[in-house]
Formats: structure tokens, C-alpha cells, sequence
């Protein structure tokens, strides 16, 4: 089931060349899914299909749950959470103003440095939010 | 915790759109926390938000028991929280929409994903059965007896706090009588 449509042909193109720039220029990323709040995928880099619907599906639990947490320690606005193992990195970050309301999903592995990878992220959400401000 | 005598952790599931953080925000003592966010899935349920991870509340009785509520998102592609949110619940409230049509294959479906009430007590609550075209209450049991399952099932209506009451009530009955030494313990 394929949720593409609804996410508009144009900004989901625009998307899907932020992604590819980011996974060339960014060391260590292993994949990328840039997911609805809702879970659905709506573009992703160097994952099958059904990898990038779960991890579509967890970065959005992920990111309501993050955002429930920030909620109750008073913080407003979770903008992005970061899962730290030996052998790599999961980030979650959220773009901004995107209608509808999206985050970035980041798998990177050890080759990876993780201030680098979240300044490239960052760019790259900004991008992909002017692409999806209608 | 909070002195309560007795401690419970139950799992509100069903499919979307059926009121499980509708239901968990009527009975909770404390404003529930959610984590509902923009749903583009118009097609699947119409309305504005759709729970990605959780909800939780929780609800003290009047004996002391204190129950931890736990809500789970509705659609398949968050099977994982199903997963995660039933480890150690001591029963399962499966909520059933009687106006989809496809409410007794739901039925199956979720009864089979909380373990079919062999490993974890449940009790059903069917809504909206007074949509025209839904099956009666009773067809809801009968699908359950066909494959050999006795469960309580309730027409409810979630919006109403006695009506989700009910259901917590039942499944802590059930609790009980399944597993006496959690009482004490
Ligand atoms: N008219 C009517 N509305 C109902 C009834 N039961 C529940 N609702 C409404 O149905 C909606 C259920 O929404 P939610 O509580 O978000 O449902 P949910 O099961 O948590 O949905 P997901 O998190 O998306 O899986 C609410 O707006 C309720 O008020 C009913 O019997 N009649
Ligand atoms: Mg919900």
C-alpha cells in the first residue's frame, strides 16, 4: 500500500533528490525514509521497500513519543531524537513547517561523526519543508 | 506505586478509529498522554488525528486497585507497538467498530494478536452497533465460539465513562479469577 499520491509528485521528487545529495555528501549514512507523523514513507535512500515502510512506521512512534516526552519535562518542541549504539546511529529529526507534518529517519553507521551528520540532516530538512510548503 | 494494594497494567487495542484513546481519556484520572499526531490516512478513518506510539493513563478504584492504561495505535503498520505494549499487560480490552465492515474479521485479528485470550485475559466492546448494516452483538460472540473462544463481549459506547468502566471491571474479574496469587503479589 502505497502512500505517495498523497504526498504530491512534485515536493516528493524535490525529496527524493535532497535525500540522494545527502546519503553522497554525508559519511556513514547506511539509509534514510523521510516518513509522515503517521507513518506512512513517502521518499527513501538505499532501503527495500519493506524496510522503509517499518522504519517509516517506527521513526513516527518514535518521534510522537519524543514529542509526548519533551511535552511533559515542559520542553515544546522536540526537533529531533538521536539513538546512540556502538555500532552506529539512529537519528529522528523533524522538518520544519512540512504540511503535512513529516520527520527524517537516519540509519549511519560507524563511519559516521555524529555533529556532521546532523548538521547535513538539518540542511536536509530544510530543504525538503520548503519543498512541502505547498 | 502510590501506595495502591494492587497494581494492574491493561492494554486498550482494536483497529483505528474504534475510541481506544477515546476510552482511556474517559476513565483516567489524569489528563492521559498522547501522542496522536496529523493523520493523512483519510481514506482508512476520517478524522483529523491518529495515535503513532502510546496512550497512557491511569485510573485509581475505589478498593485501591490501581490500573495502568495503556492504549495502542490501531493500524498494521504499527504491529510492533502491539507487540511492545502487550509485554506484561495483565489483560487485553479489544474495542470492535460494528459499522466497519469488516468488524468480525477485526475481531479475529486482534484476538489473535493479544495471544486469544489463552495467555492474557480479554474483554471485547463492540460500538456503534446501532449503525445500520452492523451485525447484532450476538454475532460478535458467535464468531468467538465458532473457534472454540469464550470471551465477554459488550455493546458500548466509548464517549460514556460507565460503559468503559464495565469493561475494566470485567477484565479485572477475569484477572483475578485467572491468576489468584496476583492479588497478593
Ligand atoms: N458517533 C459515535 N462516535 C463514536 C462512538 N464511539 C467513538 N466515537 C468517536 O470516534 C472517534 C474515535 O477516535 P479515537 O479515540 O481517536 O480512536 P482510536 O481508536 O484511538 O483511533 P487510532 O488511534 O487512530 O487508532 C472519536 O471521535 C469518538 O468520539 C460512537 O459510538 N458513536
Ligand atoms: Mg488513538
Amino acid at each position: 500500500m502505497s502512500a505517495a499520491p498523497r504526498f504530491g509528485k512534485v515536493a516528493t521528487g524535490v525529496a527524493q533528490k535532497q535525500l540522494e545529495a545527502f546519503g553522497q555528501s554525508t559519511p556513514g549514512v547506511v539509509s534514510a525514509v523521510l516518513l509522515s507523523a503517521d507513518g506512512f514513507e513517502v521518499a527513501s535512500l538505499q532501503v527495500g521497500k519493506s524496510g522503509a515502510e517499518r522504519l517509516a512506521a517506527m521513526g513516527s512512534s518514535l518521534g510522537a513519543i519524543g514529542s509526548a516526552i519533551a511535552k511533559e519535562a515542559g520542553i515544546v518542541e522536540c526537533n529531533r531524537m538521536i539513538i546512540e549504539a556502538d555500532s552506529g546511529t539512529v537519528v529522528i529529526m523533524h522538518v520544519p513547517d512540512a504540511k503535512p507534518p513529516m520527520s527524517l529517519a537516519i540509519v549511519a553507521n560507524g563511519a559516521s561523526v555524529l555533529g556532521q551528520l546532523l548538521w547535513a540532516a538539518r540542511n536536509c530538512c530544510s530543504a525538503i519543508g520548503r519543498a512541502f510548503r505547498e | 506505586m502510590s501506595g495502591a494494594d494492587s497494581e494492574f497494567k491493561i492494554v486498550f487495542t482494536g483497529p483505528m478509529g474504534v475510541g481506544k484513546t477515546t476510552a482511556i481519556a474517559a476513565i483516567s484520572d489524569e489528563a492521559p498522554v498522547s501522542t496522536d499526531v496529523f493523520n493523512t490516512d483519510r481514506e482508512a478513518f476520517d478524522k483529523a488525528l491518529t495515535t503513532a506510539g502510546l496512550d497512557y493513563g491511569h485510573i485509581a478504584l475505589d478498593d485501591g486497585t490501581a490500573v495502568r492504561l495503556y492504549g495502542t495505535p490501531g493500524q498494521a503498520r504499527f504491529r510492533f507497538m502491539w507487540d511492545i505494549l502487550g509485554l506484561n499487560a495483565a489483560g487485553v480490552i479489544v474495542l470492535i467498530d460494528a459499522s466497519q465492515s469488516d468488524a468480525l474479521v477485526q475481531l479475529d485479528h486482534f484476538v489473535d494478536a493479544f495471544g486469544s485470550g489463552k495467555r492474557t485475559p480479554i474483554v471485547i466492546g463492540v460500538g456503534r452497533l446501532d449503525h445500520a448494516g452492523a451485525p447484532p452483538l450476538d454475532a460478535f460472540s458467535q464468531r468467538l465460539e465458532t473457534r472454540g473462544l469464550t470471551l465477554p463481549v459488550f455493546g458500548v459506547d466509548v464517549r460514556r465513562r460507565p460503559d468503559v468502566l464495565l469493561l475494566v471491571d470485567t477484565l479485572l474479574c477475569l484477572i483475578e479469577t485467572a491468576d489468584p496469587t496476583r492479588l497478593t503479589a
